[in-house]
């Protein structure tokens, strides 16, 4: 007895799935993608409801124009200023189901961060995720691409790609003819108290490379906490500190005034920069505008 | 017969009297060696360092900032930094906290006769966290960055403040309430500081390496404001060893051999939490020390506090340089969170010592 009802049950549910296919295949067959953490994404129509959770894949929705199809931001989503005027659906890492729901989305653009409970929890409610959590530029180019083919931009996306190249291009042609000696020193700072640094396979060792610039924590791997000593001993010529949010900068005022950093040359000659933590936190397509600025920073004499 | 007794328990007294001597022979010889250890350690942690700087050079850079020595050697300015600038404030500074934290862990089980008391029972870390959690989001800040060392101490006195105040019952501090209104506010304390964290994404990291403790910013600055505190509360909890010795008994049984016990609780307690302040606002909460140390030494030593509580400094001192060196060395030129080795390195250690005396002693 039990098992015929088991048995109806995977019909009945077979059935309704066939009958479920028949019926899409008759509008138009669903693409299938990849996203930035291998799970394949079937996708079917162009998506009218979208949900972002996390404020660099808000960046790329507006990037591409789709800004009106966003039914749903995170609490941390600031650019476009216009991104906070969108329903909040999301802390940083703690979602809320029941407002994503309500809003009925389509598709929600979800993060790396979120692979381990918010992604499972939404697939289970029938919700399509893709997710976008790019470490390099090819993969900004690869989400913009695919978000752009998915939504039916996939000219505005294009364009976009070539355009944001052919800017990198630009800095690293000029970058490209210097020596290793003119390439200085550069020590990158996200908090002082340890030094946290980025070392290689980040974003900030590509941008740093890309302007010319040596780091000096290249033999770290990821994002790493640098001991005082090496640092000092390393002697950047330029020191770059992270933004902080809302505050006064504690750590750039550490490394200005600490006596422990006056032997290097980078405060010797008042090369402690200050950079914005949104533009350098964050792979969006305003990466490029952070790579400008740093070039212009690290060789000033090559960007004016 | 029962002179024979009476004759075996005068003899008895009578070989404790050289015995006696011989103890505090013992104490000297066991504190001067502790003390030779401890420096002998921290010359050595001196050569050491994520920066590899030849042994003979880290002695020569030391002998030439001695004074009325001449030597001019061939390290570059950087170098002298790193050892004279970096590596030594920051040796001092793990010593100075280190026995801080031992001392405070020696005299909080003195005090509760609770061999699970630390310096963090009664709300010391959770209000310093707090306070600097506080110092973390604050939209502004001063003094280059001291805001968060400033408000993490103000944190740890008022939060012991406000269970002292709760746990007081008339005249007296029974010890049991104390504890328990020290733990009820300390989860109240780290339920705020949780929230204040989950709200700041931003400030996450810095957060996280101040609650796991670090002496990766340690300088000559910090050294000079917190040692002098910590050594006058070390020396008012050492003139109180007799006390606490006494205090072991029972707290009537310490009043009638004349012990002013609600005195010596306030005293001890507020010179205890105070040395356990200064030793975390600037480098953050770091673990174990505080209850390692103490049943350590008195597994090896015993409990008489006239020697548990200077030994407990020292061996403080010289776990957590230990620890620190290792911080600072094992994932060079990346550093390990000091709490983390003081736990992982503490732990194991302090079973084994159990393990071996568990037949004598428990």
């Amino acid at each position: 007895m039990k098992d015929f009802r088991l048995f109806a049950a995977i019909t009945a549910i077979g059935l309704l799935g066939f009958a479920g296919c028949s019926q899409a295949s008759s509008q138009q067959t669903p693409s299938s993608y990849t996203d930035d953490i291998g799970r394949t994404v079937q996708i079917q129509g162009i998506p009218q409801r979208i949900i972002s959770l996390s404020p660099s894949n808000t960046e790329i929705v507006y990037a591409l124009g789709l800004q009106d199809k966003l039914v749903g931001v995170t609490s941390y989503d600031n650019y476009p200023p216009d991104a906070k005027n969108k329903l909040v659906v999301s802390g940083f890492s703690t979602i809320d189901l029941e407002k994503i729901i309500t809003a009925k989305p389509d598709l929600v653009l979800a993060d790396d961060i979120q692979k381990k409970d918010a992604i499972p929890a939404l697939e289970k409610l029938g919700i399509t995720v893709y997710t976008m959590s790019p470490n390099n530029t090819d993969m900004i180019f690869n989400d913009l691409k695919v978000l752009g083919h998915i939504s039916g931009k996939t000219k505005e996306a294009d364009n976009l790609v070539s355009n944001l190249k052919s800017r990198i291009k630009v800095v690293a042609d000029k970058t490209a003819k210097l020596t290793d000696l003119q390439k200085p020193r550069v020590l990158y700072v996200t908090w002082h108290d340890p030094i946290w640094t980025a070392g290689n396979g980040t974003m900030i060792q590509y941008l740093i490379d890309q302007a010319g610039g040596t780091n000096i924590a290249s033999d770290l791997h990821g994002y790493a906490t640098i001991t005082m000593e090496t640092a000092v001993q390393r002697n950047p010529q330029i020191i770059i500190v992270m933004s902080s949010m809302g505050a006064q900068n504690v750590s750039l005022d550490f490394i200005k005034s600490n006596d422990q950093f006056k032997s290097t040359d980078a405060v010797k000659n008042g090369r402690v920069y200050e950079i914005d933590a949104d533009i350098f936190g964050r792979t969006t397509p305003r990466i490029v505008d952070g790579l400008e600025t740093l070039a212009k920073l690290i060789h000033p004499e090559l960007f004016k | 017969m029962i002179n024979d007794q009476n004759a075996s328990v005068a003899r008895t007294t009578v070989r404790e009297l050289p015995a006696y001597s011989s103890r505090r022979f013992f104490r000297v010889i066991s504190i001067g060696g502790m003390m030779l250890a401890w420096v002998i350690i921290s010359l050595l942690a001196l050569t050491v360092g994520s920066v590899e700087i030849a042994f003979k050079t880290v002695w020569q850079i030391i002998t030439s900032h001695l004074p009325f020595v001449n030597l001019h050697g061939d390290w570059s300015p950087t170098t002298d930094m790193v050892i004279t600038g970096i590596r030594l404030p920051r040796i001092f500074m793990v010593g100075a906290v280190g026995t801080a934290l031992g001392v405070a862990g020696a005299t909080y089980q003195g005090l509760f006769r609770n061999p699970l008391a630390d310096p963090y029972l009664i709300g010391v870390a959770q209000g310093a966290a707090l306070g600097a959690v506080i110092g973390f989001i604050l939209p502004w800040t001063f003094g280059g960055g001291y805001i968060i060392p400033f408000l993490a101490f103000l944190g740890a006195l008022a939060a012991v403040s406000v269970v002292y105040l709760v746990a007081r019952v008339g005249r007296t501090l029974p010890m049991m309430t104390l504890i328990l209104a020290g733990v009820a506010i300390g989860s109240l304390l780290i339920s705020i500081t949780a929230y204040l964290t989950m709200i700041s994404a931003d400030k996450v990291q810095g957060i996280l390496s101040w609650l796991m403790g670090s002496f990766s910013v340690s300088n000559w600055d910090q050294f000079k404001l917190i040692a002098p505190l910590i050594a006058v509360g070390l020396a008012v909890i050492f003139l109180y060893a007799r006390q606490l010795n006494v205090m072991q008994l029972d707290e009537e049984q310490a009043q009638q051999l004349g012990v002013n016990v609600e005195r010596t609780k306030i005293i001890l307690l507020a010179s205890a939490s105070l040395i356990t302040a200064v030793a975390v606002c600037f480098v953050g909460t770091i673990g174990f020390v505080g209850i390692i140390v103490p049943h350590t030494v008195r597994l090896i030593w015993g409990p008489d506090h006239r020697l548990l509580l200077p030994l407990s400094a020292i061996g403080g001192a010289i776990l957590l340089i230990l620890a620190d060196t290792a911080s600072r060395t094992l994932m060079a030129p990346s550093e390990i969170p000091v709490g983390v080795i003081t736990a992982f390195l503490g732990a194991p250690f302090f079973l084994f010592l159990l393990k071996q005396k568990q037949k004598s002693v428990f």
